[in-house]
């Protein structure tokens, strides 16, 4: 049977003498082979699915002026071909309409890049996969607790890529993901905790999070979460769990510093951004203690946004969003980059293979502070600690938030004291960082995955990745989620 | 280029056929079931004025259960070549053989009667791109006109499905729709107007329309006043309601999984547990899960292909029933009405086909802004989520034009808020609602037939900068 790259070989060089010969400006193909694999246990009820697809996506620019995309999942080539002539077709109506598009050069890349992998998922029988999340299911199981579950899932992706510039990259992509809800009904309703994870990598995740161990401490902490107070809506300083402080940069941070809804390419849908080309170098996005990178290198770990090269064959970089507090850099593509006066992208367009590659979020990440986290909370006289999201919502330019999260402890002279439910935080994105005084080190530090970033029309899903440790705020309107 | 599938050499139900028995003669003595799904895609996207992504997007889709000694697997693959649906199913067997066995397995359906539903035009079949193209530069031309930036998409999908199991049953459909997204703008969007409209038949589409309605309120929107948060008085645009809806049948506290479903209601999942024949709306709201209403689109069967029944979960306010299904059937003696999802399936059943209607005649939108003394007119709900279970409660913004309203008269845009409000007691507190029309949201398959509603006392909480 023909590899993945050997096809991809095949297939680039029918549908790039293709365009060529249509005098399309530029071209690239992706072939990419996925198999993913998930196994879920609710209550005492087991599913498992297995998935295989692979397919090709065309990208083309006509005249400098129009780009088309086709896909396809018929590999004859006949269908690559038609697949080609379709994207030229719409390349061709869209350069009636399209302005003349400047794209920042990159190096021509032949190369291979991989993902390490320590334990093959896909060689786990799905039996031990079972046994696992059962044994996880089971430890939940007391009076009170209406939904258990336990999911694991797996991607292994071969993707390779051709452009016309020469460029020849195959990389395979490994992924894996672990989560626990247990939730429970009492005199507050009904009460949620949860874990989840999602990395690079394989089956060794699993090894790591140890569901079963945890299974037992968010039991206890859903079942008297349901008898917990709320609290109070008034202004308070507040310590966020590495989690949330993941999910805080994804939203806050991540999604203004995209490029293209910046220059207004995403207006209709994901909205635009409050971060304007104007204000790079110069807004004072947090305080000082805030530094955010923009990194797809494996240096920065094995995360869901770590690769080789972008899906259009832009090497992975590492560079700062946000340095000392101040915003200084954007996600790009090679068409944004010129944009704001860069000469290269950063490689941060990616996509499935049946969508047009758009920028998305690599690993985005809050980089560690100098705190020890137990002198953070013994340092923190009258607060709250919030740990794991619940709900998040933001406005169109990523200024207005709220989220909301499973639980919480009341933090009274340096001492994490009674429990409360549904602590809620609110507030505007810049005030909100430069309210930032405290971030813990190193030694808390984990680079949290998020599985499903939603952008595009279509609708795109996307992976990423953001490294957090626990943070300090000061200040900030709290409530309680009811 | 159309969207007509007249590549196949064979098909769809020749294709499902032969895959079947292939399917079937690996699978010996297991039971065994196939989805076979094909779509076309084509959505012109544009932004800044320029027509910037276009995509046409083709694909299939097999997806294989197997099942045997109450143990079931489910493998699922995009290549049909012969070779590779029987390594699905030899795949799907020993996913099966491997899994526990499954406590509310049940042997596959036998053949079932479907009610037919007309959703497959040939006009959006054969719409060519020229055609989309030609609307959408007709909005950019009325943009530029005006000093404003549009951006959105025009889109239009074909899907067939095919199912078929060894206990006999066989199920089709095929359907098309689309829709036009549009939004103007200026200043960075502190200057914007949105409107959308979806179709089954793409001759409904009123591309003008569309344009004319984002226009209007781009213009309007501009120079947004200052406004203190605080309960408003407020008329719902029956386009506006993004996701927002999706919570009456999804549920954040198990973990964004299905809701309204019989086994939900009866282990305690669900958010309405114990609760049914309790009022939960007001006396004018009644909520249905109805596939064959003829706005309504997606096919007349489940995940195991059993026919979908009309169900009236919310009759008058009163919560009446839940959705069903063989498995529910058997466990709970309940009627099945066909709202399973493809098995194996542990979080429940889902209603699909939600159609939210108020009770006596309608009104048009303008209709409900007229009869508005003093509150506010939403034209787009953005980024809504659960934060409380029991109430449903939800929070999210306003975008694309908020406005005050006075003696039925729109006054004055006022910046974009932010609420925190049950959807239980703001369907509780409606006095008048607008026929409801097909919803879209990238984020949601659920297929919803939402009104535009005047409704008392909606929470706004804080506000943004714009």
């Amino acid at each position: 049977m023909i590899s993945t790259k050997d096809l991809g070989e095949e297939l680039a060089k029918i549908s790039l003498d293709l365009a060529k010969r249509d005098n399309a400006t530029y071209a690239e193909l992706r072939l990419v082979n996925t198999r993913s694999e998930a196994v879920t246990v609710v209550n005492e009820n087991p599913a498992s699915e297995e998935a295989g697809t692979i397919g090709v996506g065309i990208r083309v620019l006509y005249n400098n002026l129009g780009w088309g995309f086709a896909d396809t999942d018929e590999l004859e080539h006949e269908s690559i071909r038609e697949t080609t002539k379709k994207a030229l077709s719409l390349a061709k109506g869209a350069s009636k309409l399209g302005i003349k598009v400047t794209r920042a050069s990159e190096p021509v890349h032949v190369d291979k890049w991989e993902t390490p992998v320590k334990k093959d998922p896909f060689r786990v029988p799905t039996e031990t996969k079972y046994e696992y999340l059962q044994d996880t299911t089971k430890r939940m199981k007391e009076n009170d607790v209406v939904a258990r579950r336990g999911q694991m899932t797996f991607d292994y992706v071969e993707k390779y890529f051709a452009n016309s510039e020469g460029s020849k990259i195959f990389q395979t992509l490994s992924y894996a993901g672990v989560s626990a809800i247990v939730a429970a009904k009492g005199p507050t309703g009904v009460q949620r905790r949860s874990i989840q994870q999602n990395t690079g990598g394989g089956y060794e995740l699993v090894d790591e999070m140890d569901l079963p161990g945890q299974a037992l401490e968010i039991t206890k902490d859903v079942l008297a979460l349901t008898r917990a107070p709320t609290i109070n809506e008034g202004k308070s300083d507040i310590i966020l769990s590495g989690d949330q402080v993941a999910l805080q940069v994804h939203e806050s941070c991540g999604h203004p510093i995209e490029l293209d809804r910046v220059l207004g390419y995403e207006a209709n849908f994901a909205g635009r951004s409050f971060l304007q080309p104007d204000q790079l170098g110069r807004l004072q996005y947090g305080s000082e203690h805030v530094n955010i990178v923009m990194d797809a290198t494996l240096d920065h770990g094995n995360g869901l946004g770590t690769f080789g090269y972008d899906d259009e064959g832009v090497k992975a970089q590492r560079k700062y969003a946000v340095k000392n507090g101040k915003f200084v850099g954007y996600l790009m593509s090679r068409e944004t980059a010129p944009r704001v006066g860069e000469t290269r992208s950063n490689g941060c367009m990616r996509a499935e293979y049946y969508k047009l590659p758009i920028i998305r979020m690599t690993n985005v990440s809050l980089e560690p502070g100098t705190w020890d986290y137990d002198e953070m909370i013994e340092d923190t006289r009258d607060g709250y600690l919030m740990v794991t999201n619940y709900g998040w919502s933001i406005d169109q330019k990523r200024y207005n938030f709220q989220f909301n999260t499973e639980k919480g402890y009341r933090i009274k002279n340096g001492s994490i004291g009674e429990m409360v439910r549904g602590p809620t935080y609110a507030g505007i994105t810049p005030e909100f960082w430069n309210s930032c005084d405290a971030i813990a080190n190193k030694k808390s530090w984990v680079l949290w995955g998020t599985p499903n970033c939603g952008k595009g029309q279509p609708g795109q899903t996307m992976i990423t990745g953001h490294g957090a440790s626990p943070s300090r705020f000061r200040n900030i309107r709290v409530f309680g989620a009811s | 280029m159309s969207q007509k599938m007249e590549h196949q050499p064979v098909s769809l139900r020749e294709r499902a056929h032969q895959i079947f028995t292939t399917a079937k003669s690996v699978a010996g003595k297991a039971e065994a079931e196939i989805i076979l799904v094909s779509r076309v895609d084509e959505y012109l996207r544009f932004g800044n004025n320029e027509l910037a992504q276009s995509q046409y997007s083709t694909s299939r889709n097999l997806s294989v259960r197997v099942a045997s000694e109450k143990k079931q697997g489910r493998v699922t693959t995009g290549t049909l070549d012969n070779a590779s649906i029987e390594k699905t199913v030899e795949k799907a067997i020993s996913q099966a053989r491997n899994s526990p066995e499954d406590p509310d397995y049940l042997p596959m359906p036998g053949p079932q009667k479907y009610r037919t539903v007309d959703r497959y035009s040939e006009k959006t079949v054969e719409a060519p791109a020229e055609l989309k193209a030609g609307y959408i530069g007709s909005a950019i031309d009325q943009a530029k006109k005006n000093h404003l930036l549009a951006s959105g998409v025009l889109g239009t999908s074909v899907e067939h499905v095919m199912m078929l199991n060894t206990s006999g049953l066989e199920a089709s459909y095929r359907g098309s729709g689309g829709y036009f997204s549009l939004t103007m703008d200026a200043d960075n969007g502190n200057q914007t107007g949105f409107a959308l409209s979806t179709f089954g038949d793409i001759g409904e589409l009123d591309p003008n329309k569309v344009s004319q309605i984002a226009l209007e309120r781009a213009k309007l929107n501009k120079s947004q006043a200052d406004i203190a948060p605080g309960k408003f008085d407020i008329v719902v645009d029956p386009y506006a309601w993004s996701e927002m809806l999706l919570f009456f049948a999804v549920s954040a506290s198990t973990g964004y999984s299905p809701d309204l479903g019989m086994r939900q209601y009866k282990e305690g999942r669900s958010y309405l547990s114990g609760r049914l024949g309790e009022k939960i709306l007001g006396d004018n709201i009644s909520i249905d899960d109805d596939v064959y209403h003829p706005n309504q689109a997606g096919p007349p069967f489940d995940g195991e292909g059993c026919q979908k029944s009309k169900v009236s979960l919310v009759e008058n306010g009163v919560f009446r029933n839940v959705v069903s299904s063989r498995i529910s059937q058997h466990r709970y003696g309940a009627a099945a009405t066909g709202h399973e999802l493809p098995l194996p399936n542990p979080l429940g059943e889902l209603p699909t086909n939600l159609v939210i209607r108020g009770r006596g005649a309608t009104k048009t939108p303008e209709e409900l802004i007229g009869e508005l003394d003093k509150g506010l007119l939403i034209t787009r709900f953005w980024y809504v989520r659960e934060t409380e279970p029991k109430t449903k409660i939800v929070t999210g913004m306003t975008r694309d034009g908020t406005f005050l309203v006075e003696n039925g008269e729109i006054k004055r845009p006022v910046k974009n808020l932010r609420f925190n409000q049950s959807l239980l007691e703001l369907f509780s507190k409606v006095d008048a609602v607008s026929e409801p029309v097909r919803n879209f949201s990238e984020f949601q398959q659920f297929r919803i037939l939402q009104p535009g509603i005047l409704a008392r006392d909606f929470n706004f909480t804080s506000v943004s900068p714009f």
